[in-house]
Order: C-alpha cells, then sequence, then structure tokens
C-alpha cells in the first residue's frame, strides 16, 4: 500500500509530523549551535505556541508572520501556528522595513514572531503595535517595549492545546516572493498542497529515519521549507548551519557529525567547489546531495561526481507557487539526461505550451505548464494576477523549456525578467524604485550579469539629474539603507542615457551588449 | 593598529558605506550583523593578501580568523609573528 493511501484521512502535514514528535519522542530532531534539541522538545514548543495563539484569539486562517532566521524555535514556532489553525507568513530575514512593513500589513497579520537581533523590528514597532502583537525571541532589552503589545517569548511556557480541526483546503501559509509589478506578492499554499507536495518529494528521496541532514537553506523559501518537513516527517535530524560564508566549515561539519545529506542552490556547490578542498576532509558518511532554485552548471554537475563519486546527486526543479518542487532527475539518469531539470514528480504533469495555450510536442520550445494538488491557492488579495497565472488549474511557470519523448524538461531560460542571485529570486524593479529615490539619480535600470558563483550578480546603470554630482558611494549607502544586502548592485556605471524603444520601454537587452 | 585601521576603513567604505566610525564596532560578528556576505568575505581576505602580502590558506577561511576586526587583526597578529 503506498504511503498515500495509508494517509486518507490526513489533512495536513501536522498530523504526521506529531506522529513523529510521538514515535521518535527522544531523538534528536534538530540541533543547533551544538545543542540537541529531541522531537519531545519540539513537540511541546509548538504546542505552547498553538496553546498562546488560540488562547490570545487566533481563529483558523488568520495570518502570523515571522521574522526569523532558522532555528529550533523558528520550528517550533511554524509548527505551532499550523497546529493552531494559523496561516504561517515566513519573511526574508535580510528584508528592510519597507518590504516587512508592506508584506506584514498586506497579509493582515495579527502576530509577528521576530528576533530580537533583526534591527528592522524596532522600525517596525511604532508603526504597527496597535494592531498587531510582536512576539520577541531572544535578547529582550534591546527592543524598546513600552507599548502592552510587545511579548517575550519566554514566557510562553504553557502547554494546554487541544486539537484545532482543519481543512485540507484551509491556508497553511503565504510566502511573499519577488513581483514584477512591485506590489506584494503572496503564494497562498493550502494544507493539501503542502501535505501532497511533501508526500511526491519523499518518493523521489531516499530520506530515511536515521538520516542527519545539514541544512543551509533558509526556511522561508520554498525549498528550505520542503527540506525541514520531508525530514520532520521522516523522523531525521536536521542540522542548522545559517551561513555559507566560511564554506570551510560546511564540510568540517559534514565530516564532524557525520551527515548524511545536504541540499544546495548552484552558488552553494560553486562556493564550496570553488573555495575548499573536498580531499581534505572525511565525507563517507554523505549519501545523496540535492541540488534546486536554477540550473547549475555541467562542469559543476562532473566536479561533484568527481570529488564525492559515493554520493547521489538528486536535481530538482520548482516553484513557490507549486509549493516547492515539480520534478526530479534520479541520480541513474544524470550521466544520460545531461542538463535536465528532470521530469514530473508523482501528482504533478508538466505541459510545454505555446503562447495561445497549446500543447507542444517534444524538442519544442515553449512554456511550462504545471497540473497538480500542489498548485497554489492563488496570489493572496490580487485575482487579476492569479487568473493570469492559474489558467484551468493549470499554473504557468513562466520558465521556458523543451521536453523529450520521456517527459524529462530542458529549461532554456525565462519569460521575465527575474535576476537569480544565489538562493534569491530578484525583481530588477524593486531595486530600480528604490535607487529612483536616491537623490540626484533621473533614471536607473538594472540588470543581471553572469557569475561563476551566484549564478547572476546585480548591475546598475544611472542617469544622473542635470547639475546632479553623486557618486557610486552614495549610490551604495541609499542601497544599504532601503535594500536586502543580496539586492545592492555590485557594479554601478553612470551613463548619459538608457537605450529605448520608440514607445519609451527600455530596451535592457541593449544594456547587457552595452556592458 | 595601522592594520586595524585600515582593515576598519576597508569594511565601513566598502560594506557600510560610510565614514562614520561609530557604526562599526571592532567586535561585530560579520555573520551576525549581515554586513558581508558570501562573497564581501573573499573581498576581505583579497584585501589582507594585498595589504600584507601574505596567504590566507583554505584551511585558515574559518570564523574565528575572519568574522570581526578584532578577529582578523588577531589572525594576522599571529602570521606574521
Amino acid at each position: 500500500m503506498s504511503q498515500k493511501n495509508s494517509l486518507k484521512n490526513i489533512n495536513s502535514i501536522v498530523d504526521i509530523v506529531v506522529d513523529k514528535f510521538n514515535i521518535y519522542s527522544d531523538k534528536v530532531a534538530i540541533r543547533h549551535h551544538d545543542i540537541d534539541y529531541t522531537y519531545s522538545d519540539l513537540h511541546k514548543a509548538a504546542n505552547c505556541v498553538a496553546t498562546y495563539l488560540v488562547s490570545n484569539g487566533l481563529k483558523v486562517n488568520d495570518r502570523v508572520s515571522l521574522i526569523m532566521a532558522n532555528s529550533f524555535e523558528y520550528i517550533s514556532i511554524y509548527y505551532g501556528i499550523l497546529l493552531s489553525g494559523g496561516v504561517v507568513v515566513p519573511l526574508n530575514t535580510a528584508a528592510k522595513y519597507n518590504d516587512l512593513l508592506s508584506w506584514i500589513k498586506h497579509s493582515d497579520s495579527k502576530w509577528v514572531f521576530s528576533d530580537a537581533k533583526n534591527k528592522e523590528v524596532n522600525h517596525l514597532i511604532p508603526k504597527l503595535y496597535k494592531e498587531v502583537e510582536f512576539i520577541i525571541l531572544g535578547d529582550f532589552n534591546r527592543i524598546s517595549h513600552d507599548e502592552k503589545n510587545i511579548i517575550n517569548y519566554k514566557n510562553i511556557q504553557k502547554d494546554d492545546y487541544t486539537k484545532i480541526k482543519i481543512s485540507g483546503n484551509d491556508l497553511a501559509s503565504i510566502i511573499y516572493t519577488s513581483g514584477t509589478t512591485g506590489q506584494p506578492k503572496g503564494v497562498t499554499i493550502t494544507h493539501i498542497n503542502l501535505l501532497t507536495n511533501m508526500l511526491s518529494i519523499l518518493e523521489c528521496l531516499p530520506i530515511e529515519d536515521t538520516d542527519c541532514c545539514l541544512n543551509v537553506l533558509p526556511f522561508y523559501y520554498s525549498y528550505g521549507n520542503s527540506i525541514l518537513h520531508t525530514h520532520m516527517m521522516s523522523g531525521a535530524t536536521i542540522l542548522l548551519e545559517n551561513s555559507l560564508l566560511y564554506p570551510h566549515t560546511i564540510l568540517k561539519k559534514i565530516e564532524d557529525e557525520k551527515i548524511s545529506s545536504f541540499s544546495g542552490v548552484p552558488s552553494t556547490f560553486a562556493l564550496l567547489l570553488n573555495r575548499t578542498t573536498f580531499a581534505d576532509y572525511n565525507l563517507s558518511s554523505l549519501r545523496y546531495i540535492t541540488q534546486a532554485g536554477g540550473a547549475m552548471l555541467p562542469k559543476h554537475i562532473n566536479e561533484l561526481k568527481e570529488c564525492l563519486p559515493h554520493v547521489e546527486l538528486i536535481i530538482m526543479y520548482g516553484q513557490t507557487e507549486a509549493t516547492a518542487r515539480l520534478a526530479y532527475l534520479p541520480y541513474s539518469k544524470l550521466g544520460v539526461k545531461i542538463s535536465s531539470a528532470g521530469k514530473a514528480i508523482s501528482g504533478v504533469v508538466l505541459e510545454i505550451r505555446d503562447n495561445l495555450g497549446n500543447k507542444l510536442g517534444s524538442g519544442e520550445i515553449g512554456e511550462i505548464y504545471a497540473y497538480g494538488t500542489n498548485i497554489m491557492k492563488g496570489y493572496w488579495k490580487d485575482e487579476i494576477l492569479t487568473s493570469s497565472t492559474i489558467i484551468d488549474d493549470w499554473l504557468k511557470t513562466g520558465d521556458l523549456a523543451t521536453m523529450d519523448e520521456e517527459g524529462y524538461i530542458y529549461i532554456v531560460g525565462r519569460k521575465t525578467e527575474m535576476i537569480k542571485s544565489g538562493a534569491h529570486r530578484i525583481s530588477p524593479l524593486d531595486i530600480e524604485e528604490s535607487i529612483l529615490h536616491c537623490e540626484g539619480v533621473a533614471e536607473v535600470a538594472i540588470i543581471g550579469l553572469d557569475d561563476e558563483i551566484l549564478g547572476q550578480i546585480i548591475k546598475a546603470f544611472i542617469v544622473q539629474k542635470p547639475g546632479s554630482n553623486i557618486g557610486i558611494r552614495d549610490v551604495q549607502r541609499h542601497c544599504k539603507e532601503h535594500l536586502a544586502i543580496y539586492k545592492i548592485p555590485k557594479i554601478i556605471e553612470f551613463i548619459d542615457k538608457l537605450p529605448t524603444t520608440a514607445s519609451g520601454k527600455l530596451k535592457r537587452f541593449e544594456l547587457r551588449d552595452i556592458h | 593598529m595601522e592594520f586595524q585601521n585600515k582593515i576598519r576603513k576597508f569594511i565601513l567604505e566598502n560594506y557600510l558605506f560610510s565614514e562614520d566610525e561609530s557604526l562599526l564596532k571592532n567586535n561585530d560578528s560579520f555573520l551576525e550583523t549581515g554586513l558581508i556576505d558570501s562573497t564581501g568575505i573573499l573581498e576581505v581576505i583579497t584585501f589582507i593578501q594585498d595589504e600584507l602580502s601574505i596567504t590566507v590558506e583554505d584551511d585558515e577561511m574559518i570564523p574565528e580568523n575572519l568574522d570581526s576586526v578584532d578577529n582578523v587583526v588577531s589572525y594576522v597578529s599571529k602570521k606574521l609573528a
């Protein structure tokens, strides 16, 4: 009997995760900063969060935002919110005040859990405390907490949880992604989306309860989120490492902690391959690695295979709008289906279609359309964007690809101008809007340039206002203040005018030629 | 002390885009403050190597040696001793 058939009465991943909390109660679920947290610890902490939220008036489908780096507390709070019937809104911790404010307001979050060390929180509190309760983790004294609606997370200790009835169609999460319009773009994921996609991923990956996974990906992105859930649903252990700043520490951890699995985006592996020597470490415990978040250079795939001949490399492809994953390339096909992003995972149907929505034959380039129970409900409070993205239950992914006769897809590009740098998808418009507010800037255009490590780096072309005499440093300072660090252009060039069409539309491709 | 001032100036200019000395404490963790990203740390290493004509070995690229002004200064002092 397949896992899906045995789970007929289950509506949410929390039903499975709570089951694991009980089965594996004394086993280590999370290791962070050398502290072990068992499944039982996680269960208790999640129950306390759920008890608190329900007793303070949370109703099913109410939104709760998180501004938190990966930690045991992040996971406890995430599952606590799901147990309470609430909707998790995990926000990018690198984001600045304006984005955070816009997401919290747009999602109508009534509670915000935040790390005290996040500098933006002290700016958000005066703006929001009348309508939002802030629950602070870490050093409470770093936060000005004169107002009533500021709570110390340490005081959330009461476990009086009784099960809340959740339907599969209730929302589990809203994930904000970069849009092309400058408006907040919240992907709504239901419990059934999350449950079915995690079960499909579990069919592709050899996760066992004896596994110890080293995770470097932020949980607020869908890829990291899927790693969290699939491991907790399997009774495995996750070791948290929140930065790739020092790649050596990653390999040292794999050796010391006998890590069995590791996941990354192309830049993760590019960093490891370029800045470390795999042969210096005993990585024999590693069984498999997964890679998603864009195509990895074939050169890096080959280098990984050479450095880690005993390790299975599993390529995956997905989107936040599809909860997390859509396709995977089994290790056995890696040498055969070169440069493929894989074939549809169980429960997903993929088609390549032309601009009119007609299905194309094998080898023809078109847009990937995806169908399945993992496809989002839509964009939060944006029916127009939803109806142009989901057509008759099929998701238009915006990715251009071909498909071979066996259903393997080969991605050739994107329809939109989104920049992919490291693990981040960045809208050029977001950066352009911000830089336009910098004094002395008349016009600005952002492009992504190819980069071997990050995939792409950001370049800004700026036209100054007449008489203005701003320098690169002025623009960088402005960006530092208003943009997340990964959105700050690495290269800035001043030019006399931007190339435009007769109708005034920016010819971004010409800027690439100028470069 | 001279190198400490140079590395402070480098970090202030390139990652804080400022000359305001009060923005950078010598024990601020680059990792915890999010001041420097993964490509930035390579630039810091290049700066150290160019300034002092030393080589930062692969296995020396660890937080204990590089994660704050204090750590960098202590690391290069040992290296030059």
